[in-house]
């Protein structure tokens, strides 16, 4: 974003709080490459939301598990304001499908979005120069731009961006009440969207096994790409985790590593929108997304159907046909 | 003779070798091809040791395994009185020698808070002890903090020695290795050629430039039970401190200290093992009572808990030692950038400000 | 079910093959089949379910992963489901299941859902015969643990 940008999301901002119970954004992190959600209520907290490249968590999540609680008890509340990226838009559109959220309670501020980090592609190519002491960064043109402890550097974005931002097709906010700033022209078109589907599919399926093995082995079961996840809804009661009915032992063994997966993938079946936080949040660089966007791909294929796009559409496996698949 | 050896960097493989012979060898190493984490790791010819990088997982794990069987047993009828259940227990192999070598200062330290609660409390934890007292640890002098790291806040630092057996220090082309305890010493017999002067002097150096690195802005943290105390109530403190936790594991599972535990015996027909295995409180299920009650329902108590814990608790119950060694895992890793340090920071600030 | 007749040579797998059929439709076709003393391979262990609108494709999930060698799920015909509506829900579950198997690794050959209703004994035998014979064709389903294990729980 540039300077203006950031103004006129402040000016947004400034406008829509007094109506507001709480604005959800983003604050800046630790350092200079991190960034971290943020309740605002006040101006001034207001005043120290941000928008860049390392605003890579999604807000519905927050607004759907873990909304801020109202001010004054007892007082009916009042919208709360969220900011939205893109995949953020989307992942509003399914939780609202599924009655999770109401869109009359939510004020939503769209931003479009140039893409956001994966700090750990970003490592791998700097590596000791980013380390400590990073001061500023932001994207210019096609590079991330990062004004280090032993000066500017710049990285071309294909090799830093999150997977999930290569392959996006809805950089452009969904569904908003007011956009802060112009549209910008989606990364990839529908064919390019699923190549690293492609990848796996290339592969004899013996050798698809090994690669999930290989994969999955690293799951330390911590449950950070559910508990990420804004449309796994089951939370303290995820079947991952209940005794009665016991799904899975505590054994770390590889058939739990794939029975849990296989849940989270399985519940999420025609209601992920492939905002790519499961993977993101992941300590163990495991690309968990890459599974659902498989079972997306089928789900287009046989049903027609993508989700958060549309509030009135129905999540294909809540409903069903009587004519269709020929069986 | 100073008992100083030196091993070059290629010849590190070897030395892994030549110790894998007679001990369990644990090394930082990439989790996978392509992949930017570091994982402790059992060393096995083809495995390249990371010295200068952090581990995601703290090397805990080789003691303190993320599950563990304490013991088998079988169930069988009593031929005498068929309408009697007996149960045969196995005990578990005695644990294997084994050398972390890799460790960082803040991780070796971290072991401390287990030994207090495994092995000098009432109760004593036998698997936890033979494991422990077998484990040789040996770091690598730190050059890599970060803006995430805050050992020298909690009574560590960059080249704190305590905790550590043999003190691995990076010089050009290779490693000085010393031994800091007797436990250290008979590993690095014949393991490298004494170090020359040239060495010896680089790694004094190294040693105290990883000293001077200024960490945490100076700051030193004490027990802060009464500043804790005094924000417990404070429910805006946390809720605005914590905005984005999702009561995910990692913080918990990556760091150092963490060693809540749960107990489940896992059957099948006749047989099973109970195991012991990582728990987190940031679960929900971690508080959950029998009756349904939650104590701990949302992720604002669950996080004042494990701040509480490390830096109230904890040093309340033990000699004011802090519960945490400011290795910053779980805020580099936290999904939600979670800044543990900063939020015991500011309750201090705060506390101050109060004043 | 007796696993005498089918008693393995030494060293053979014995091939395990999980069936999960409907209450109303195919379980009953089982039965009838085995009234009418129609041959059948005897490598299916069959789990009763009320309706395959029950059927968690998760069950099925979770048995290959466990390494069962096949698992054949069986319902009522659309339309004729005896709560009218669960198979029309099993079935897009199920058709997920089957593409989404291979992408994880596991031949899709060794899922299958059918429908056979409660008087077709005959067609339960004919479906039951070639599912077992292309497990058998197969051979025992690798799982995905890659090391022995303490308990199988
Ligand atoms: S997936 Fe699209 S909208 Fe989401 S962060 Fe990436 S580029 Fe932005
Ligand atoms: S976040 Fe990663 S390590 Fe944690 S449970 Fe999910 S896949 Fe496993
Ligand atoms: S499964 Fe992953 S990509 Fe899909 S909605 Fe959940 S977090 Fe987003
Ligand atoms: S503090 Fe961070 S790592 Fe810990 S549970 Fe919350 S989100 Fe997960
Ligand atoms: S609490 Fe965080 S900083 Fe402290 S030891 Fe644990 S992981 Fe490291």
């Amino acid at each position: 974003m540039t300077t203006t940008d950031i103004e006129q999301l402040h000016k947004l901002m400034e406008d829509a709080l007094p109506e507001l119970e709480a604005l959800i954004g983003w604050q800046p992190g630790y350092d200079a490459l991190h960034a971290a959600p943020a309740i605002a209520r006040t101006p001034e907290e207001a005043s120290r939301l941000v928008f860049n490249p390392f605003c890579i968590h999604n807000l519905a999540r927050t607004v759907a598990k873990t909304p801020p609680p109202p001010a004054k008890e007892g007082e009916a509340p009042k919208k709360i304001g969220v900011c939205v990226k893109g995949c953020d838009s989307r992942s509003i559109i399914a939780l609202i499908q599924e009655g999770f959220l109401k869109r009359e309670q939510l004020y939503i501020i769209g931003i479009p979005c140039k893409g956001t980090i994966d700090l750990r592609r970003l490592m791998k190519l700097a590596g000791e120069d980013l380390r400590a002491g990073v001061k500023s960064a932001r994207i210019e043109g096609d590079s991330l731009v990062v004004e280090g402890a032993k000066g500017s550097r710049s990285f071309p974005l294909e090799k830093v961006l999150a997977r999930r931002c290569m392959r996006c097709k809805y950089p452009n906010p969904v569904i908003y009440d007011v956009m802060a700033g112009d549209p910008v022209i989606p990364r990839a078109s529908e064919e390019e969207a699923h190549k690293d589907v492609d990848a796996v599919e290339n592969l004899p399926v013996a050798e698809r096994l090994a690669f999930w093995q290989g994969e999955l082995d690293r799951c330390i079961r911590c449950y950070a790409c559910r508990n990420a996840c804004p449309l796994c809804m089951c939370q303290d009661r995820c079947i991952a985790e209940t005794r009665d009915p016991k799904w899975l032992p505590q054994y770390m063994g590889l058939s739990e590593k794939f029975i849990f997966h296989f849940i989270h993938a399985m519940h999420l079946a025609g209601r992920c929108t492939e905002c790519g936080e499961c993977e993101r949040v992941c300590p163990q660089e495991i690309p968990v997304t890459l599974i659902k966007e498989k079972l997306n791909r089928i789900t287009k294929e046989l049903l027609d159907y993508e989700a958060g796009v549309s509030t009135e559409a129905v999540p294909p496996f809540l409903t069903f046909n009587p004519e269709e698949l020929g069986i | 003779m100073s008992g100083k050896i030196y091993i070059s960097r290629d010849g590190l493989a070897a030395a892994m070798e030549k110790l894998s012979r007679t001990m369990d060898v644990w090394t930082p190493a990439a989790s996978a091809k392509d992949k930017w984490g570091v994982e402790f790791a059992l060393y096995e010819p083809g495995v390249k040791p990371i010295l200068d990088r952090q581990s995601t997982l703290s090397p805990k794990k080789t003691i303190f395994p993320q599950v563990e069987p304490l013991f088998q047993f079988e169930r069988t009828k009593d031929p005498e009185d068929p309408s009697k259940t007996l149960i045969r227990l196995k005990d578990r192999p005695d644990a294997k020698p084994a050398i972390i070598f890799g460790a960082h200062p803040c991780d070796a330290r971290g072991f401390f808070t287990f030994d207090k609660v495994f092995m000098e409390g009432p109760y004593k934890d036998p698997i936890y002890k033979d494991k422990r007292e077998k484990t040789v640890i040996a770091s690598v002098v730190c050059r890599e903090c970060d803006d995430a790291c805050f050992c020298s806040a909690v009574g560590g630092g960059p080249a704190e020695k305590e905790g550590s057996d043999i003190w691995i220090t990076p010089v050009e082309d290779g490693y000085v290795l010393e031994a800091i305890t007797p436990k250290g010493e008979p590993i690095l017999e014949g393991l490298g050629a004494a170090a020359t002067s040239q060495q010896e002097a680089a790694a004094a150096k190294v040693q105290e430039e990883a000293a001077q690195q200024v960490i945490a802005g100076g700051m030193k943290m004490t027990g802060e039970t009464a500043e804790f105390m005094k924000h417990f109530e404070d429910k805006a403190f946390w809720q605005s401190a914590i905005a984005g936790c999702i009561s995910c594991g990692v913080c918990t599972f990556v760091c150092p200290t963490c060693y809540c535990f749960t107990i489940t015996d896992e059957a099948r027909d006749t047989e099973g093992d109970r195991l012991r295995s990582w728990d987190s409180c940031m679960f929900y299920h971690y508080t959950l009572e029998a009756s349904g009650h939650n104590p701990r329902p949302n992720n604002t108590d669950r996080y004042r808990n494990r701040l509480g814990h490390k830096f109230a608790y904890f040093p309340e119950k033990y000699d004011g030692m802090i519960a945490c060694t400011g290795c910053g895992r779980c805020i580099r890793n936290c999904p939600a950038s979670i800044n543990i340090w900063k939020i015991a920071q500011s309750l201090k600030e705060q506390a101050d400000a109060c004043m | 079910m007796s696993t005498l007749d089918s008693a393995p040579d030494a060293g053979q797998k014995i091939i395990r093959i999980v069936g999960f059929l409907c209450n109303w439709c195919s379980y009953g076709g089982a039965d009838t089949a085995g009234v009418c003393r129609f041959k059948q391979p005897t490598d299916l262990r069959i789990i009763r379910i009320p309706c395959t609108g029950r059927m968690d494709p998760l069950f099925a999930a979770r048995a290959l992963i466990k390494g069962a060698d096949g698992v054949l799920v069986s319902g009522c015909h659309p339309r004729d489901c005896h709560y009218a509506v669960g198979n029309f829900y099993a079935r897009r579950r199920l058709e997920l299941l089957k593409h989404f198997l291979p992408f994880m690794g596991f031949d899709e050959r060794r899922f299958r859902y059918t429908w056979v209703s409660a008087s077709e004994g005959q067609i339960w035998q004919k479906v039951v015969t070639e599912f077992s014979e292309q497990i058998h064709q197969l051979g025992p389903n690798p799982g995905v643990e890659k090391q022995p294990r303490t308990c199988d729980a």
